[in-house]
């Protein structure tokens, strides 16, 4: 198991309440776990308190159990971890290293810093870039891309770094549909040597990609299982946490479980 | 945005930028310690060579742009008020000296390839990014400011008037700013350090400039020029 | 000196950025206003003395670079000054009201005029920013001796920037939301509410 967390709660500094509420779950490489929920249900600050950010970089008491990749990772042995846990937050902007003239600098950033030396360097930053398919931008100013060119940059920057744990906090949110249509396709195989966690809330496009969902509300896990049987509930449906598709068939009055996608209900209603 | 930056392909382009920096250094100490009134002149008459055969005479036109003014202050306050023509030559010479020897270490080093250059020198990680990211930051901010500045007068923001309705003009242009500023905080943090941006490791260098021979024999030559003048002229 | 932290790392040159930036606000106005410590004192509001003199001196080379302004190196110990100023004033809960800050501010004013009177004096003959040049012109020409004149002029800019910038640090204090001022070691010491 690459990420353990048992009971885990935490709370953001001067917050009133927890962001996380005993949270347990454990997830190792084959599929892509899914974290869902409403807005500010805590998936991001999740996927920060794996990372060892929360509350290493962002202040705040944490209680409970983290262990990702065998160690605490806000504590002590974090140095260890360097470079082993990728995370790509929402908003290229604010991900940019600030000192990269061009593409490749900004996708070399992270490689850099962990003192790989310049072929590997360089084999790495070419890879991450043919990955999202913007070699040709390799030698622009990442100031003058576009947003979904930005973010594919970014995720290809947290790729370079060949992380064990991929954690992904909406890398979709500025690309457009078959832009985020690629990258969600590509995640699963991302997920056969890695631990790939995705925390969105774009549940139509995202869930064919997912083998396991995890939902939260204010908090705390409401459902952890197999997309159908978290996302396909009345439930779910009420919480907002599921595709459009079954939010029609609940509508639709159609049985438990709802399909979850345009696919699964064809399947099922075309009979 | 390179400030200053022009791309070439001349002398200095291709002189370690620590060889250049260390030019700037030594006429901004020469122009102090070396004796007489147009010793500062001469130093500037070099450096127009310099910028000739490097091909970046454009240069000079920015630093004689940059330095007028001041020759204008200069005249005026030391020449006509205090009847010292000989010291506003003097001080004249040596604006003109620093900032033309600065601008030409601006125009042919670019920013980036600056902080590699600190870095391959064993220059502490933390103070080159910083040098380098506030380079990228001060552009950034200043187009925001523009923006909020434009923003806030079609809102009816006044900046004529009294000394009192300007100085409170000042709040509605300056707090949006700053606390923009201070709401990108935390997410820049968090991406710089999952980037080991903090981690003690030593950072590679991605194209860290060639240090020849000769870069290295012109920096002990000018180390022992501004040495030699400083013990000629400060020993007692 | 301890690594840079990722806050500082991603702090700092926000800071520095807003030093230059308002440069242009203070033109804006056309009132003798620089604004170019600001970021400087803020960060000595949100961290601390130590952070705000790394500011003051990335600051001082970013000015040396920059936009040919003519704020040498040979300034930075009046940026470094103002660095503890700032940081010293923050402990002492100076930003905790308007009063209180815009007192410290003016004698930060009259501190930093103090420092800089020599270093312009002695290397730059009194000449350096175009705007304090100027009354430094205008008080030679009515028959002041240099060295008050200059002097003289430093002081009427530095008293009120310095004043005007320790306020708008108050009001950034004032208007920053509580989960967000708790984030900064400092920060609500410096205000008076820890």
């Amino acid at each position: 198991m690459s990420v353990q967390l048992e009971r885990v709660s935490f709370r953001y500094p001067g917050a009133a309440f927890d962001a996380l509420r005993e949270v347990t779950f454990e997830c190792a490489p084959g599929c892509v776990h899914l974290v869902t929920g409403r807005l500010g249900a805590g998936c991001s600050t999740l996927l920060q308190v794996i990372a060892g950010l929360a509350p290493h970089v962002t202040g705040g008491s944490r209680s409970g159990s983290v262990v990702t990749l065998g160690r605490d990772p806000a504590g002590s042995e974090r140095h260890d971890l360097a470079g082993r846990i990728g995370l790509l937050l929402p908003t290229p902007w604010t991900q940019l290293s600030g000192m990269a003239y061009t593409v490749a600098e900004e996708v070399a950033f992270g490689p850099a810093n962990l003192g790989w030396d310049r072929e590997r360097i360089r084999q790495a930053v070419d890879e991450a870039l043919r990955l999202v398919a913007l070699e040709r931008v390799a030698a622009r100013d990442p100031r003058t891309l576009s947003g979904g060119e930005l973010q594919r940059v970014m995720f290809a920057a947290v790729i370079a770094m060949d992380p064990e744990v991929c954690l992904l906090d909406e890398p979709a949110m500025e690309l457009d549909p078959a832009g985020a249509e690629a990258l969600y396709a590509h995640l699963p195989v991302l997920a056969r040597e890695r631990t790939v966690i995705l925390a969105t809330t774009d549940l139509d496009r995202a869930v064919s990609a997912a083998g396991r969902v995890i939902l939260l509300d204010g908090g705390a896990v409401i459902g952890d299982g197999n997309p159908a049987e978290i996302l396909g509930t009345p439930r779910a449906v009420e919480t907002g946490a599921t595709t459009t598709v079954a939010r029609i068939a609940s509508l639709a009055g159609a049985d438990l479980t709802y399909p979850l996608t345009v696919a699964a209900a064809v399947e099922r209603f075309s009979r | 945005m390179t400030l200053g930056y022009r791309p070439g392909q001349g002398l200095l382009h291709r002189t370690h930028p620590l060889t250049t920096a260390a030019l700037a250094g030594a006429v901004s100490l020469l122009a102090f310690l070396l004796p007489g009134e147009l010793a500062p002149w001469a130093l500037v008459a070099g450096l127009c060579a310099l910028a000739l055969v490097a091909g970046l005479v454009p240069v000079l036109g920015a630093a004689a742009a940059f330095s007028a003014p001041f020759w204008g202050f200069l005249a005026v306050i030391h020449g006509v008020f205090g009847h010292d023509l000989g010291t506003a030559v003097v001080l004249a010479g040596r604006i003109t000296a620093i900032l033309t020897v600065f601008l030409l270490l601006l125009a042919s080093v670019h920013p980036g390839r600056l902080v590699d250059a600190m870095l391959a020198r064993g220059v502490p990680f933390g103070l080159a990014y910083l040098l380098a990211a506030t380079l990228q930051a001060v552009p950034q901010l200043q187009r925001r400011a523009t923006a909020i500045l434009d923003a806030q007068r079609c809102r009816g923001l006044r900046v004529r008037g009294s000394v009192l309705r300007r100085l409170r003009a000042v709040v509605p242009l300056t707090v949006p700013l700053v606390l923009g500023a201070l709401a990108e905080v935390d997410e820049r943090a968090l991406a710089l350090e999952i980037r080991g941006a903090a981690s003690g490791t030593r950072r590679t260098p991605l194209d860290p400039p060639v240090d020849g021979p000769w870069d290295r024999a012109t920096r002990w030559i000018l180390l022992a020029a501004v040495a030699g003048v400083a013990i000629w002229r400060l020993w007692p | 000196m301890a690594r840079l932290s990722s806050r500082l790392l991603a702090l700092i040159p926000l800071a520095v950025g807003i030093n230059l930036a308002l440069g242009k606000v203070a033109s804006a106005t056309s009132l003798p206003l620089f604004l170019d410590t600001v970021g400087t004192v803020l960060v000595a509001a949100l961290v601390g003395p130590g952070a705000a003199v790394v500011t003051g001196l990335v600051s001082q080379t970013a000015f040396t670079i920059v936009d040919g302004k003519l704020m040498w190196m040979a300034f930075l110990p009046v940026q470094l000054g103002i660095a503890l100023y700032a940081g010293l004033a923050a402990r002492y809960r100076m930003f905790a009201s308007p009063l209180r800050a815009v007192a410290s501010g003016l004698g930060l004013g009259l501190i930093a005029a103090t420092l800089s009177w020599p270093i312009s004096l002695l290397l730059f003959g009194g000449v350096t920013a175009s705007g304090v040049t100027l009354v430094t012109t205008a008080l030679t020409a009515v028959g002041m001796p240099l060295q008050w004149a200059v002097y003289g002029a430093s002081l009427s800019s530095d008293l009120l920037d310095k004043a005007v910038t320790f306020l708008l640090v108050y009001v950034v204090l004032e208007a920053l939301p509580r989960r967000m001022a708790v984030r900064f070691p400092a920060a609500e010491r410096s205000r008076g509410r820890a």
